[in-house]
């Protein structure tokens, strides 16, 4: 994102809010739904997370990456959501389920989800059928009405691609 | 290595060196909320809380609110509604202020809904306190109400995910329709206005 839109994000700027949006609300549709597991809280989650993005964005300091910013407002959105959801459907071992349990990774799913929207189309589409509908090169060859070969060198590229996004993800 | 370490990602075949990594990646691949999308009205009422905010940040402040005008009240039904008749009005026409009171039913509650004029239609984003998520069965639904007594139903909610903002959608003129009502709904497909009304409000005549 370059520098003059995170100027006018800070500013207030609401096409520069638009923006934002654009870029972040897969990585925080995510995270939200990894926390929430409901997709009517995660749109809740994200909906907030942004509101309140822009409304704390005179903070936001535009020399800085602004995926952790974004990420580190989406992920107490999400808690706090997930901690008044819980209290409403149960009163029962309420400290058990002060904190969700997929919050170990939520980082990295951010960081995927992210490195995922960043890749040619007819890449990402082969990524999805492959890791998340589970088909072969040659299902998705049928699927995609392409020749096998252009499957596996899209797919070739699209982890290499990926691997080069995520150079940190999992690091420790 | 780099071939190794895509071949493994895409595959599982192989054995990198940074082989957990990699397959914590494939792992968060495989996951549905890796791949889910955000519904479409969630960008648009984003934009529309924004156009509509009341809290305008200091660097772009320049609201003006009117006065507190009066105070009404009202007899509606049978059920007696006081009506805390504070409007305020941005000093951009196009923005609108209207507090709503819970009625009997929800006497704590309290709020404001916030009017914008778009190309097609307004924004309607209400701010409620103390109103409780609807229970599962029910929701909430809003209304514009005329002076005929002809009601538009402006959306619904059920504030089941936290006390956070609403934003609804009027087809029709907020002028012409001047009361909001919100009422209690039963899911039984019954497209009427209950007479559960459990907050209203309408900006100032004088």
């Amino acid at each position: 994102m370059d520098r003059e839109t995170l100027d006018r994000f800070r500013d207030g700027d609401e096409s520069a809010v638009k923006t934002v949006y654009e870029r972040f609300r897969g990585p925080v549709f995510a995270i939200s739904l990894s926390v929430l597991h409901d997709h009517g809280l995660a749109a809740d989650a994200t909906q907030q997370t942004f509101i309140k993005a822009w409304q704390a964005a005179t903070t936001y300091d535009p020399d800085r990456e602004l995926a952790p910013w974004i990420y580190a407002i989406a992920r107490r959105t999400a808690i706090d959501l997930y901690r008044k959801h819980s209290r409403s459907v149960s009163s029962e071992d309420v400290d058990s389920m002060a904190l969700p349990p997929a919050l170990d990774t939520i980082w990295e799913v951010f960081e995927v989800r992210a490195a995922l929207d960043r890749l040619p189309e007819e890449e990402r589409q082969v990524m999805k059928l492959s890791h998340f509908a589970g088909l072969t090169h040659v299902e998705i060859a049928e699927h995609m009405g392409i020749p096998v070969g252009t499957v596996k060198s899209r797919s070739h590229r699209a982890h290499q691609r990926l691997l080069d996004m995520l150079r940190h993800v999992g690091e420790t | 290595m780099s071939e190794e370490r895509a071949e493994y990602l895409a595959t599982a075949s192989g054995s990198p060196p940074d082989r957990e990594r990699l397959d914590l990646i494939r792992g968060i691949l495989g996951e549905e909320a890796t791949w889910s999308e955000p519904p479409p009205e969630v960008g648009d009422h984003l934009i529309a809380a924004i156009a509509t905010a009341p809290t305008v940040r200091s660097s772009t402040s320049s609201r003006q609110r009117w006065p507190l005008a009066a105070t009404a009240v009202l007899g509606a039904a049978a059920v007696v509604i006081l009506v805390a008749g504070l409007l305020g009005v941005f000093s951009d026409p196009n923005r609108q202020m209207v507090t709503i009171e819970g009625t009997e039913l929800e006497p704590g509650a309290s709020g404001q809904a916030w009017i914008r004029e778009a190309d097609a239609g307004w924004w309607v984003r209400l701010e409620v306190e103390a109103l409780p998520a609807a229970v599962e069965g029910t929701y909430y639904e809003g209304w514009v109400w005329n002076d005929d007594g002809e009601g538009v139903s402006i959306g619904t909610f059920h504030l089941r995910g936290g006390d956070e903002d609403v934003i609804l959608w009027s087809g029709v003129d907020p002028a012409d329709y001047p009361a909001i009502w919100v009422t209690l709904e039963d899911e039984d497909g019954d497209a009427a206005a209950s007479e559960r009304i459990v907050m209203w409000g309408r900006p100032d005549e004088s």
